[in-house]
């Protein structure tokens, strides 16, 4: 009977427990005044497509609630849609669009338009003239603001005790989310981690040197992925730094889609800003300083002494350790021909007895 | 004629041998070059080789060196798997690299500390005329024969390992390998440090860097492997040293090590050593061997 007792005592509890759960859980606010999630809601909603591949169209009310765009009404991106139960979707949103959005301070609608503009005049910008594989190759909004990072962001929240004194002036709700728009773009130029900067821009792209090669770029570019993983800002920032420079933190300003060419002039890698780009980190930085190769491949064209030593450093190296270790080992069987024990027993090594023949 | 030359060559050849193989010390009589197959030994060692500061210093070097490794190299084998194993338990790479960087300044300490020992100890011995260059660290021609005679030693055909000083020339060899190393390793070390500072003071600052990553981390790894490889087993593996050799303890060696290897050193310091001759012609007496004085 006790034994009975204690499983209902445990079952009551985690009862308890999980009706706690589910009641915070729901409590996310949502900006579906459209109602779309009375169809998006269920979680099987799809449908096999043209191409025969499976597509699945529900949104997770809680996960969405936590993202960038909670506040967002469906249709101001999704402007396709007109009536309800409405076509078959055809056009990729438009992340120029303005939303029913108004930021504090502001009395206009909300729009990404400006960093679309400063993106578009970069080296990653579609421009006119360029090649249609070129065009097709060339990143866009969703390319980098993936899915799976742009929905779930780390945010490093402060202490309770400083946003208590916010709550003097605002409601509780408005300084919780906007701490969580603004926290994490405090710390660095971008929320993302150095991995994931580094991780973004060399898969997929200036990784595949096959797909480079193809756009004419140099070879200093094409090594660019290669080189930047040997130097000391790739080796520490691949094993977890914090502290050392990722692609965005030399190749771009604080609006981190402005990436040129290094022969622009408004690119940050040319000889003329990058003092002040080095200067990010770098203290005493000096004309000297900005010779330096940061992206430092030792080839046998380019640094033909350099190669040379490297070559024969690999032969002294190996050379050395091999010749040493054949000394030791001659050296050991020498002596123990001539009577030499391993450890020292009784007083004395030389136990054994010579087979020397002298 | 023939025969006699032959027979000639010979006579010569074994007195060469017998000459080199007896050495005469004044009281004690003649000494068997293999004497040491004979004589007891303590593992902790029983004659004076370190002094105290020397000991201390291949202490600091020890420390400084292993944790040196350990930060440097997993950063710059990064994309191999034990790099981030071994970076973990110090906090990542951030906080590796200036571990390293403060091991780095110890090290520097000892090595300062190392050459003021040195500068002052031969100073003194200048001025005593007590300077021997034969147990000094300086390599002469004589280290190229003691090679050689090794060598072949090993194989066979020399009867006898040869006589050699305070250092041998594997200690030689190692030594002057630290001293360039330790050399490459702070230039190099400082100009990746602080490339501001370094690129105003290299002629050409791009090809100053270049060089200094390169030999910053082939030095490193030569460096490791060497003390891995080499020094480890001359001082844990090789007969008579395992399990391990007290030396940079204790700051002595046992008797048998120093009479094989140094031999020299061993019949320099007998002279002012009544109880280690004492100890000598006793040994040699039981073997049978003539000896002058020393009521034992």
């Amino acid at each position: 009977m006790k034994h009975i007792n204690h499983v209902r005592i445990t079952l009551y509890f985690s009862l308890l427990f999980f009706v706690a759960v589910a009641a915070f859980a729901t409590s996310a606010y949502a900006a579906d005044k459209e109602n779309c999630l009375m169809c998006h809601k269920y979680r099987f909603l799809g449908r096999i497509d043209e191409h025969g591949k499976k597509r699945n169209y529900n949104v997770d009310e809680n996960i969405f609630n936590n993202t960038v765009h909670r506040n967002v009404p469906c249709r101001d991106c999704h402007t396709q849609i007109a009536n309800l139960p409405h076509d078959p979707i055809t056009e990729e949103v438009n992340c120029g669009n303005e939303c029913h959005i108004k930021p504090p301070f502001s009395t206009e609608n909300f729009s990404h338009k400006k960093i679309i503009q400063i993106y578009n005049k970069s080296v990653h910008g579609i421009k006119a003239d360029d090649p249609e594989d070129l065009k097709a190759a060339k990143p866009y909004c969703k390319y980098c603001h993936l899915n799976p990072i742009f929905t779930k962001v780390e945010e490093e929240r402060v202490a309770s005790s400083t946003l208590r004194r916010c709550l003097n002036c605002h409601e509780e709700k408005g300084v919780s989310q906007a701490y969580k728009h603004i926290t994490h773009r405090l710390r660095h130029k971008t929320s993302r981690s150095r991995q994931e900067i580094v991780k973004l821009c060399s898969y997929n792209c200036h990784e595949n040197t096959a797909l480079m090669a193809r756009f004419n770029v140099s070879q200093e570019s094409l090594e660019s992925v290669e080189t930047y993983k040997r130097s000391i800002h790739g080796k520490a920032v691949a094993l977890g730094s914090e502290e050392t420079a990722d692609c965005v933190s030399c190749h771009a300003t604080s609006s981190i889609h402005d990436v040129y060419k290094k022969d622009e002039m408004m690119s940050t890698v040319n000889e003329r800003n990058l003092k002040r780009t080095c200067e990010q980190c770098h203290r005493d930085v000096s004309d000297e300083f900005i010779k330096i190769d940061v992206h430092s491949g030792i080839t046998h064209d380019e640094k033909p002494f350099l190669h040379f030593l490297e070559v024969m450093l690999g032969f002294v190296l190996y050379g050395t350790i091999f010749s040493l270790l054949g000394l030791a080992v001659l050296e050991t069987i020498g002596r123990k021909k001539d009577g030499i024990k391993w450890q020292i027993r009784e007083g004395t090594t030389w136990r054994g007895i010579s087979k020397r023949g002298f | 004629m023939a025969t006699s030359s032959e027979t000639l060559v010979t006579t010569a050849g074994n007195a060469q041998a017998d000459s080199d193989y007896m050495h005469y010390v004044e009281g004690v009589g003649h000494v068997p070059r293999d004497i040491y197959k004979h004589v007891l030994s303590d593992p902790l060692g029983d004659l004076p080789r370190y002094s105290i500061h020397i000991v201390i210093q291949h202490f600091l070097i020890f420390i400084t060196f292993i944790t040196l490794a350990a930060t440097g190299l997993p950063l710059h084998f990064g994309d191999l798997f034990w790099a981030p194993i071994i970076l973990a338990p110090l906090g990542g790479p951030d906080s590796a690299r200036i571990i390293h960087r403060i091991s780095a300044g110890i090290m520097i300490v000892a090595a300062l500390y190392h050459f003021i020992t040195i500068a002052i100890g031969t100073y003194s011995k200048l001025k005593k005329h007590k300077f021997n260059l034969l147990h000094s660290q300086i390599p002469t021609l004589k280290d190229l024969n003691d090679i050689k005679h090794d060598i072949r030693y090993f194989l066979g055909k020399e009867q006898y390992r040869p006589k050699m000083g305070k250092f041998m020339y594997k200690q030689k060899l190692h030594y002057l390998a630290i001293i360039w190393g330790t050399f490459v390793m702070i230039v190099a070390g400082s100009t990746l440090l602080f490339p501001e500072a370094m690129a105003k003071f290299w002629p050409n600052p791009e090809f100053a860097q270049d060089l200094a990553r390169l030999m910053h981390a082939d030095e490193a790894i030569m460096a490791s492997a060497v003390v891995v490889f080499w020094h480890w087993s001359n001082v844990h593996l090789v007969p008579g040293r395992f399990p391990l050799q007290w030396t940079f303890l204790t700051g002595r060696i046992t008797r048998e090590h120093q009479i094989e290897e140094h031999f020299l050193e061993y019949i320099d310091k007998l002279k002012d050593d009544p109880k280690e001759k004492e100890y000598l012609i006793s040994v040699l007496k039981e073997k049978g061997y003539k000896t002058e004085g020393g009521e034992v």
